[in-house]
């Protein structure tokens, strides 16, 4: 899938929010997109998914089956989750028996069995991005897209999320996946883009050692500090707040 | 795409989002049928008119209860921006089709039609539905139009809708300089009354729908930017 020269801007005469964007996902490549909050990260990753398209340039090669797991669910639906989850695989095109077989599989791997029939207003905000997650998963993604995946989830399914974005490599798809948690260091192998006022730096894959050089910096320029070593590509790992003088 | 239109009309009926507009329809009928009987085209003419904004609030209503995100992830889930804007208008035709046999219903059950002896009942339904298709079209079209995906605030979706509505009527009567600029409702509802030769039905068939592709074209245009 490429990226060619594309711009974007949300209305005509706007201030563009993605700019000269030039960039390619390698099937079964895992791809980290880092940057600070408003950076332009959904944006580029709504682009990617097919929901945003862009002013100028073209996104060529989109696989055929994109999931995408927006950074928050959008809770507020009369269904109940078997209901929801049912529909949408229903959209996906997966007959009744087919779709039931994917609910199934999804529900016990995310540990949403107790919920099935819970309506989807009153899940949790965790419960409710697990529905997302499984939303995307229903039919085998060749291009599978998470912005901020790890937000709310519990721990036991904190851990899954890199086990579902491997098992979706190795079957040969493509992974984009925003973080600003430090989760994303659980992903070996990942290339990194970083999004940065409107443009876009990519990094190949990193798959040399790495060594952890633990840095401190003033209270005061502590977001400011954590945002610039993560826009250079560097995973933070952890920020302790108490440092001994 | 048949999928995610049963999930709106679903999302519609399921929020309760659906007994708004269909009081709104009762409470025009009734008010419509209440002040004596009429011959049945000309019944059905004027429903119709009455119909039309109806029909196109029911349709801003029927899209505006998917969350903009769960509309997005249809899109990505359908693989198509074009199909999932046509889900939402097949949608909203079906959901209009279940207003439109309400209103074919009410002057039979108001018993506001005078007896015909030259036009039989089934005739006089037939008459009303072709009427009442004629609006439908068009006002979903509008209805589209007024959608919070396209106009983002609720205060501009009125607008569009009250705007659309009036103009409907103004422009639709006689000696109108620019009647072919809205939906034919006028002149349907002048033609089931008073009859005239059939190309006259053709000519406003023609033009309803031609109304309908063109405004259908603009709402699918803006969609590809405002998904």
């Amino acid at each position: 899938m490429h990226l060619d020269d594309v711009w974007l801007r949300y209305r005509r005469g706007g201030p563009w929010v993605l700019r000269d964007v030039t960039a390619r996902v390698e099937p079964g490549g895992i791809v980290v997109v880092l940057g600070r909050n408003g950076a332009g990260k959904s944006t580029l990753l709504q682009l990617i998914a097919g929901v945003l398209r862009p002013a100028k340039g073209r996104v060529t090669g989109r696989p055929a089956v994109v999931g995408w797991v927006p950074e928050r669910f959008p809770a507020e639906q009369p269904s109940t989750v078997d209901g929801y989850l049912r529909a949408m695989a229903a959209v996906r095109g997966l007959g009744p028996a087919a779709a039931g077989r994917a609910v199934d599989e999804w529900v016990q791997r995310l540990g949403l069995g107790e919920f099935r029939d819970v309506k989807l207003p009153e899940l949790s905000k965790g419960t409710a991005q697990k529905v997302g997650l499984a939303q995307a998963l229903l039919a085998p993604p060749d291009l599978l897209i998470l912005d901020e995946p790890w937000e709310g989830l519990d721990a036991a399914t904190r851990d899954l999320v890199p086990e579902i974005v491997l098992e979706v490599a190795a079957r040969g798809g493509s992974v984009l996946v925003s973080d600003h948690r430090g989760e994303t260091v659980r992903l070996p192998g990942a290339g990194t883009w970083t999004v940065a006022d409107g443009t876009l730096s990519t990094a190949a894959a990193d798959t040399g050692p790495r060594c952890v050089v633990e840095v401190a910096v003033s209270a005061a320029d502590l977001a400011g500090a954590v945002a610039r070593l993560r826009e250079q590509g560097h995973h933070v790992l952890r920020v302790r707040e108490e440092v001994g003088s | 795409m048949i999928a995610l239109t049963r999930m709106r009309l679903h999302g519609f009926v399921r929020t309760g989002r659906a007994v708004a507009p269909l009081i709104a329809a009762l409470a025009a009928l009734s008010i419509l049928y209440g002040g004596g009987q009429a011959e049945a085209g000309e019944a059905y003419g004027v429903s119709a008119l009455v119909a039309f904004p109806v029909l196109a609030w029911q349709t801003k209503i029927l899209l505006d209860v998917e969350p903009d995100v769960q509309r997005r992830l249809a899109r990505v889930a359908l693989g198509s921006a074009a199909r999932e804007t046509a889900a939402g208008l097949l949608a909203a035709a079906v959901a209009g089709l279940g207003t439109i046999a309400v209103a074919l219903a009410a002057p039979w059950v108001f018993q506001a039609v005078k007896a015909d002896a030259n036009v039989p009942v089934g005739v006089a339904v037939l008459i009303g539905l072709g009427v009442h298709l004629l609006a439908l079209g068009p006002a979903v079209a509008l209805g589209a139009l007024a959608s919070r995906a396209v106009v983002r605030t609720a205060g501009m979706g009125v607008a569009v809708l009250v705007t659309g509505s009036v103009l409907a009527v103004v422009l639709g009567l006689q000696g109108s300089p620019a009647p072919w600029l809205v939906p034919p409702l006028m002149a349907a509802a002048r033609y089931t009354a008073s009859g005239g030769p059939t190309l006259t039905a053709l000519t406003l068939t023609t033009h309803a729908f031609l109304w309908t592709t063109a405004t259908t074209y603009a709402y699918t245009r803006l969609r590809r930017t405002r998904p």
